[in-house]
């Protein structure tokens, strides 16, 4: 197994911008995720690492073997780096068995140890009783399985995982989160995992890269990253979120419209340049007065939906802004009704809107 | 532990380098070499003969001035436009009825005609002409003598199938399964969807028709039309047998009379090329230019069975119609070849004492010429069609997979031959193989590789669409678990590729045992096919072994046609469910 480093990756397909620029450094046996909507660049860089693509600029090493360079690149079939697909992959002419030691007789291994690392794989993933079967033959989550069986058997340095859940149904969707999560701590292998939906994301990485057109917005820890979001895009992307956009008034305060409103400032952005204070609806409360300092603002509810965990409500704070909340359900409110919403000071933060 | 075997290396900031891909480099420099010999090269010389003078060799414009000046060139130009709308307008105007009522109707024995229309698509039109000779030739033909039986001795011979109009007819019923066959599929694939949505909005059937199913047709429709004419344009036996025992001459014929000059004209044929060149290649642009805008065509959902049109009292009028074509391009022809082939000697009249499998037999066991003739055939069309395949597949797969930089004009290479109409490739391949050093004249090899280039645009876009097909991940998944391109691409590619590879060798393997224009110049006695012997043996008068040659082709085409669809089918079907390799071809 081998840690990842990537220095200034940057990769343009003619006149379109990918990568511009990112450095991640992955511990040996970390589960990196790398977050983001479609088209900031992740698959771009899950391609690059596993060797379809060489770099614009930049380099990927493997602890002290360095893969890619713009001088080179060194093929994917040998950098002992294994990719689980989106699709799966799995080779329709090939049954579960042949698919999954097809990178073993690559490797010309004896035949018993072939049997015997075959069988250890598909007994990991469940298999076993289905290793005749074709791929036509099989759910979705299993031919997820002998992917991830397929991919895992030749004991790979890096496994690279492209959105290995998004074709199974949400219930399946959920299971298999933690099925990665257990393979990974099973084994140990250095892991790098693109997807789009933070909650896969927050449940099975060690770390996370939150990317966006092409650059890395924050890499942390899950907790990092929700609590204390880089910026205002984080902030969005992770976790639901009211962002209310104004300018700096320096001092960790903000102006919105006419009025002026606290809170910790991690913007880092000078006074007078444009900021976000973002907040948790979860965190936002109406009505009611906690006695902790707030930023309390009039409102009228707009609309309000009954979610069985919590009531989520849609208040409007004039000027066109709305702020939403997550209030126990119990609390019922109707349209039109007037209230007052509280910002817990601690719970809000001034960013800047995105790197 | 890693796999990674490299050792890793001091801070020298470059990769370990891949060792250079020497297989890779190997079938690269194979594939562009055969393309430069199969299709660069041939083209080359017959733009470089054009543009030198016969005796001297020296550099001149000379030929393409005569072209221009002399009207005994410029009268076969207009007969072959003239040919060549005739035939589109035929094609186009049974075709599109004919599609329509097979698609979108109530007719009864649909599929029946679908079948016979296929069935005249496969049969060379050339066979189909000397059928039409059988039955249409002033006075001796059958027809002509059964209309005097019905009106009487004095009723003279309507029918002279030896004329511009019979040779419009004949090149027009053989055109028709083309037309037929693109707006048939188009309207097949026609998501039901959008003529629904018509429905529901209240529009009658008729309405629907004119407003939305008809539209959406149209780029099939206007596509088969320029493909009708460039095959009215390009074809060579029809004229060949119907024109020129008249006088009448079209470029393709004129073409072949150059040949036949002493000493023969080949840099003036060289010359009179590209004004075919020039319009088969303006209207393949026009079509790809209008079918580029027209995007719609492909447009398609759930394909499932479209709302039929009840023709109600109209049903039999319309079979009767629709069988018309039929009877003119597979029952009478293939009646009158049949019934010819199958007497001892034709001009004692049809009795029993007549009847006999005797020319089969000279023509399969009892002359060494036939009896070569079938075997080259047959050995040809099978090292042709294969060598077309690899390279069309090939070629698909650089294309398709971006193995190196230019792939895309290899791509466009490949396509050319489409263009060149087959007589035009055969003057190319003269000009190219029979001089040093690279003389193939007489050899077999010059036929195959002839063959091959003629149909690698067929060959091309079928792997091109097949590999369409499969996504790239399949392969990747491959590589990123060590094997190497050409592991890959045998053991991941070539397998998925597995039945449509076969389809694909019979598509290519059907036409070239049928071709007779692109032969026509490149064999010799000892190499020549069962098309060319045909052609040349028709003026000798044994019209029995020419029909029970004629049949046996057919026979041969037929048998291949129904036993290639099936097979094509079967082949993985157990392994690869459609369903799968659809959904591994997703991208992402």
């Amino acid at each position: 197994m081998s840690g990842i480093r990537i220095t200034n990756l940057r990769k343009s397909f003619g006149s379109y911008t990918a990568l511009r620029g990112i450095d991640l450094q992955v511990p040996n046996g970390t589960l990196l995720a790398l977050l983001g909507p479609s088209g900031c660049g992740k698959s771009t860089t899950l391609q690059l690492l596993a060797g379809f693509e060489s770099p614009t600029e930049g380099e990927i090493w493997a602890d002290d073997v360095l893969l890619s360079s713009p001088r080179g690149v060194l093929p994917p079939e040998r950098r002992g780096i294994s990719l689980v697909f989106q699709n799966y992959a799995v080779w329709p002419h090939k049954t579960v068995a042949e698919n999954v030691a097809f990178g073993l007789s690559i490797r010309r291994l004896p035949k018993a140890e072939i049997a015997e690392r075959l069988t250890r794989a598909l007994r990991t993933v469940r298999l076993e009783s289905l290793r005749d079967r074709y791929p036509s033959e099989l759910s979705g989550g299993q031919q997820q399985r002998v992917a991830l069986a397929r991919a895992l058997v030749v004991e790979p340095s890096i496994l690279l995982l492209d959105e290995p859940l998004s074709n199974l149904d949400a219930h399946l969707r959920e299971e298999m989160r933690f099925e990665i999560r257990q393979v990974h701590d099973l084994l140990g292998i250095t892991t790098v995992y693109v997807t789009h939906d933070q909650s896969e994301a927050l449940v099975t990485a060690d770390r996370i890269a939150v990317m966006k057109a092409g650059a890395v917005q924050q890499f942390g820890t899950p907790e990092d990253v929700f609590e204390r979001p880089a910026n205002a895009f984080v902030a969005r992307f992770i976790g639901s979120n009211n962002e209310l956009s104004g300018t700096g008034e320096g001092e960790g305060s903000i102006r919105i419209g006419d009025r002026v409103l606290t809170a910790p400032d991690r913007s880092g952005v000078a006074r007078g340049g444009s900021v976000s204070l973002c907040v948790r609806p979860s965190k936002v409360r109406l009505d009611d007065d906690g006695g902790l300092s707030c930023n309390s603002l009039p409102g009228t509810i707009v609309r309000s939906a009954y979610l069985g965990e919590h009531r989520d409500v849609l208040v409007d704070i004039g000027e066109g802004r709305t702020i939403r909340a997550f209030v126990p359900p119990e609390r019922r409110y109707g349209p039109g009704a007037v209230t007052t919403v509280h910002l817990p000071i601690d719970a809000c933060q001034i960013l800047a809107p995105s790197a | 532990m890693g796999v990674i075997s490299t050792s890793s290396r001091d801070a020298e900031s470059r990769p370990v380098m891949a060792r250079v891909p020497l297989v890779k480099a190997a079938v690269l420099g194979a594939v562009i070499l055969l393309l430069a010999l199969l299709v660069v090269q041939p083209f080359g010389w017959v733009l470089f003969n054009s543009l030198h003078d016969d005796a001297t060799g020296a550099w001149t414009l000379n030929n393409y001035a005569r072209v221009v000046r002399s009207a005994e060139l410029i009268e076969p130009l207009v007969n072959s436009l003239i040919l060549a709308a005739a035939t589109a307008l035929i094609a186009v105007g049974i075709g599109v009825p004919l599609a329509w009522l097979v698609s979108r109707t109530d007719l009864p024995f649909r599929r029946t005609i679908r079948v016979l229309t296929l069935t005249a698509f496969v049969t060379p039109s050339f066979i189909g002409a000397t059928g039409w000779i059988l039955l249409a030739a002033p006075n001796s033909g059958w027809l002509n003598t059964a209309w005097r039986w019905l009106a009487g001795e004095g009723a003279g011979a309507p029918l002279n199938i030896y004329s511009m109009a019979g040779a419009i007819f004949v090149c027009g019923i053989y055109t028709v399964p083309y037309s037929f066959t693109m707006v048939s599929s188009a309207l097949d694939e026609m998501a039901v969807e959008l003529e629904d949505a018509a429905t529901t909005l209240g529009c009658g059937v008729l309405r629907t028709m004119v407003s939305i199913t008809i539209p959406l047709a149209a780029p099939a429709v206007i596509a088969s039309f320029i493909l009708s004419f460039i095959q009215g344009l390009t074809l060579f036996g029809v004229p060949a047998f119907l024109l020129t025992p008249t006088g009448i001459p079209v470029v393709t014929t004129k073409l072949a009379e150059f040949y036949q000059l002493f000493p023969p004209e080949i840099y003036l044929a060289a010359a009179y090329c590209m004004p075919l060149l020039l319009v088969t290649g303006a209207l393949f642009w026009m079509r790809r230019r209008y079918l580029g805008r027209k995007q719609y065509v492909t447009i398609s959902g759930k394909t499932r069975a479209g709302r039929q049109i009840r023709l109600g009292g109209w049903r039999w009028p319309a079979l009767f119609l629709a069988l018309l074509m039929p009877l003119l391009s597979v029952f009478l022809p293939y009646a009158a070849l049949l019934l010819v082939s199958l007497t001892r000697a034709w001009g004692q009249g049809l009795s029993w004492e007549n009847l006999s499998l005797y020319w089969y037999w000279w023509a399969i066991f009892g002359n060494s010429e036939t009896h070569t003739a079938i075997v080259n055939s047959l050995v040809y069309s099978t090292l042709g069609a294969t060598l077309c395949v690899a390279l069309g597949t090939l070629v698909a797969y650089i294309v398709e997979r971006r193995l190196m930089v230019g792939a895309s004009l290899l791509g466009a290479v490949a396509t050319v031959p489409i263009v060149i109409p087959g007589i035009v490739l055969s003057v190319g391949f003269f000009a190219a193989y029979t001089r040093a050093p690279l003389n193939l004249y007489g050899t077999p090899l010059l036929l195959i590789a002839a063959f091959a280039a003629t149909f690698l645009p067929i060959a091309y876009s079928h792997g091109g669409s097949i590999l369409k097909g499969i996504g790239p991940e399949l392969e990747r998944a491959a590589r990123s678990l060590g094997a190497g391109e050409a592991r890959t691409f045998l053991s991941i590619t070539l397998p998925l590729m597995g039945g449509g590879l076969v389809s694909g060798w019979f598509l290519v393997f059907i036409p070239i045992i049928r071709e007779l224009s692109v032969a026509v110049f490149l064999i010799t006695p000892k190499t020549n096919v069962m098309t060319t012997l045909i052609y040349n043996a028709k003026d000798g008068g044994n019209y029995e072994a020419v029909c029970a040659m004629s049949v046996l082709l057919l026979l041969i085409t037929l048998f291949l046609v129904a036993v290639a669809r099936p097979l094509a089918g079967l082949t993985g079907a157990r392994r690869t469910s459609r369903k799968t390799a659809t959904a591994a071809g997703v991208p992402s």
